[in-house]
């Protein structure tokens, strides 16, 4: 568990349904598949809630120079911290709110340009999973990994929790999938099974 | 496109034939070349005097054949390269202004650290920007006032490195200021004793200083070697058209083995031994940076004196081009990178330009391109058709 709130970088292009923001290097932690951000949304007090599905580095053809040679560690990390070669991570969009409550629905308003994102707290992602209704969000998701997403973020949100809160939180959260995927047997097979390998 | 590329197809497999036929040419003449370097190899005391009179490169004690092999360099050494780029002022745009930004690498060789990455931007808008010694500051007077940037920086980064620091700070291109040639004299003195004060600086750092320049096309070898062939007569060698005039120095110099360098040389420029003279008079080498097994890769070198004269620093500066040359293949690293770090793209230009639009609307000032650069940004951006 974790209550330190993190910035994870700066929004470059923004859509209701996600958003695409940039880093400049990756950390032991961040920016992390199925981790929850947040935005402050264009309303005062208001926030957008995701989740993290893709991080990619961009190709760089300088870089590309240096694979497979016995490059020195001053260039590695010249390369590495130096260079503006930006990480971009995409997040599906899954909530929104303001200081009072939380929905699980898309935003009315893109965060903005440039904009920092932040990784939320474990307070935030209890808060956020206290209900479920976001796994529709993914589920319904176009061009996400979207199993893979839906396991990593209740794992992300089990461990936001004390042990016992946890193995409870993934118990309800089988439950809730169990019955949005009544109809499809086989995948909701395959999460349980992932979810119970976690 | 206006660039009607299908009317060069002619032009361009003309252009090959040509290429082809000269490098035949120039093969003959490079042998012609080398076997003058070596048949006139001890005749540098000789051609000294003559050499300068006839704008050659002046010999020093070296035999004019002179190899060096590659040094080693210490375990641990501070290479700091700069580069710049500029903005030139535009009477078009909506107002008067330059930009310059160097860009520079603190590279510690052997340490594992992070280099330091650096970019100094300036804007010039003032009057005592825009002039100097009453004349504006553009085109050729730009390039001066950039490269003093340039070597102002080096110094300083030499200034901020530990005493006992081995350090090594190179520019890319000449420490000569060419351009100064064409300005009044006044002028020239003033803005090469500016120079030679940074150079100053760096040496009292206890830093060495080099310049690097890449594919050079310069011939003061090739005059030097037409003038030993003419008996060192000036009168002779002035008369009698060079064969090798043509020639580029680095052709000869190809058959430098893997890291070594050539004899050292002294720059025939008038400005060199005008201004810079005596401690800072500039010596340059031709230097092979490639590896074994690799075709040659030859750069001219530049150093002030008080690096040629000594054995130590002018070892290190050989050895220390080599070893950030070697990271990339056959350029310095550093240099790569300071350059990166200069370099003002087109989108870091236009935010430069909304900028400029919104200061100016701040501060009340009307703006305005002018009526032909209002058009050529119409007709410059995303056309599809050309007629």
């Amino acid at each position: 568990m974790s209550d330190k709130r993190l910035s994870v970088g700066r929004v470059l292009r923004a859509g209701t349904q996600g958003f695409v923001f940039g880093c400049e290097a990756l950390q032991p932690e961040i920016p992390k598949f199925g981790t929850f951000v947040r935005a402050d949304g264009v309303a005062p007090g208001s926030a957008i809630y995701g989740l993290i599905y893709d991080v990619s580095l961009e190709d760089d053809l300088f870089a590309r120079h240096f694979i497979g040679a016995d490059t020195p560690e001053e260039v590695v990390r010249d390369q590495r911290v130096n260079r503006q070669v930006p990480i971009e991570v995409s997040v599906l969009a899954v909530g929104c709110g303001d200081r009072e409550t939380i929905l699980h629905c898309l935003p009315p308003q893109p965060p903005v340009t440039l904009d920092w994102l932040y990784q939320c707290t474990d307070e935030e992602v209890r808060t956020f999973t206290s209900r479920l209704d976001y796994f529709q969000l993914i589920l319904g998701a176009r061009q996400v990994p979207t199993d893979e997403l839906l396991v990593a973020s209740i794992r992300n949100a089990a461990e936001a929790r004390t042990e016992r809160e946890g193995e409870m939180f993934l118990v309800d959260a089988g439950r809730e999938l169990a019955r949005m995927l009544a109809g499809d047997p086989l995948r909701l097979e395959g999460l349980l099974r992932r979810l119970r390998a976690a | 496109m206006t660039l009607e590329l299908s009317r060069l197809a002619e032009q361009m497999r003309e252009m090959g034939q040509e290429l082809a036929t000269r490098e035949e040419e120039y093969a003959k003449l490079i042998a012609q070349a080398r076997q003058w370097l070596a048949q006139y190899a001890d005749r540098g005391e000789q051609l000294r005097h003559p050499a300068r009179a006839f704008h050659a490169a002046i010999p020093t004690d070296d035999p004019l054949d002179a190899q060096h092999s590659l040094p080693g360099v210490p375990e641990r050494f501070t290479f700091i390269a700069a580069d710049g780029a500029e903005i030139q002022p535009d009477s078009h745009e909506m107002a008067y202004y330059y930009l310059i930004n160097v860009g520079a690498l603190v590279y510690r060789h052997g340490s594992g650290q992070t280099p330091e990455a650096h970019s100094q931007p300036t804007i010039g808008y003032t009057e005592s920007d825009l002039y100097d010694h009453d004349q504006l500051v553009s085109g050729n007077l730009l390039d001066i006032k950039r490269d003093l940037t340039e070597i102002t920086r080096l110094a300083d980064l030499c200034a901020a490195e530990p005493a006992e620091a081995t350090t090594i700070a190179v520019v890319d291109g000449t420490l000569i200021l060419w351009t100064l040639r064409d300005t009044p004299p006044a002028y020239q003195r003033a803005k090469a004793l500016d120079y030679v004060r940074q150079l100053d600086r760096i040496r009292e750092t206890g830093a060495v200083v080099a310049a690097f320049i890449s594919r050079p096309r310069r011939g003061e070898v090739m005059r030097l070697l037409h003038l030993a062939n003419e008996g060192s007569e000036v009168k002779q060698a002035n008369e009698k058209p060079n064969p090798l005039r043509h020639l580029p120095d680095y052709a000869v110099f190809e058959m430098l083995p893997p890291g070594a360098r050539s004899a050292l040389f002294v720059s025939p420029a008038s400005i060199n031994h005008d201004h810079y003279a005596p401690v800072h008079t500039i010596h340059f080498f031709y230097l092979n940076v490639a590896a074994e097994g690799v075709p040659p890769a030859i750069a001219r070198v530049e150093v002030p004196a008080w690096v040629a004269d000594d054995a130590e620093r002018l070892a290190l500066v050989h050895g220390a081009i080599v070893a950030q040359a070697r990271i990339t293949g056959d350029y310095p690293y550093a240099l790569v990178r300071a350059d990166e770090l200069a370099f003002i793209s087109s989108p870091e230009r236009e935010a430069f330009d909304d900028m400029v639009v919104s200061s100016l609307v701040r501060a009340g000032v009307p703006t305005a391109l002018s009526p032909k650069k209002f058009f050529k940004t119409l007709t410059r951006q995303g056309k599809r058709k050309f007629r």
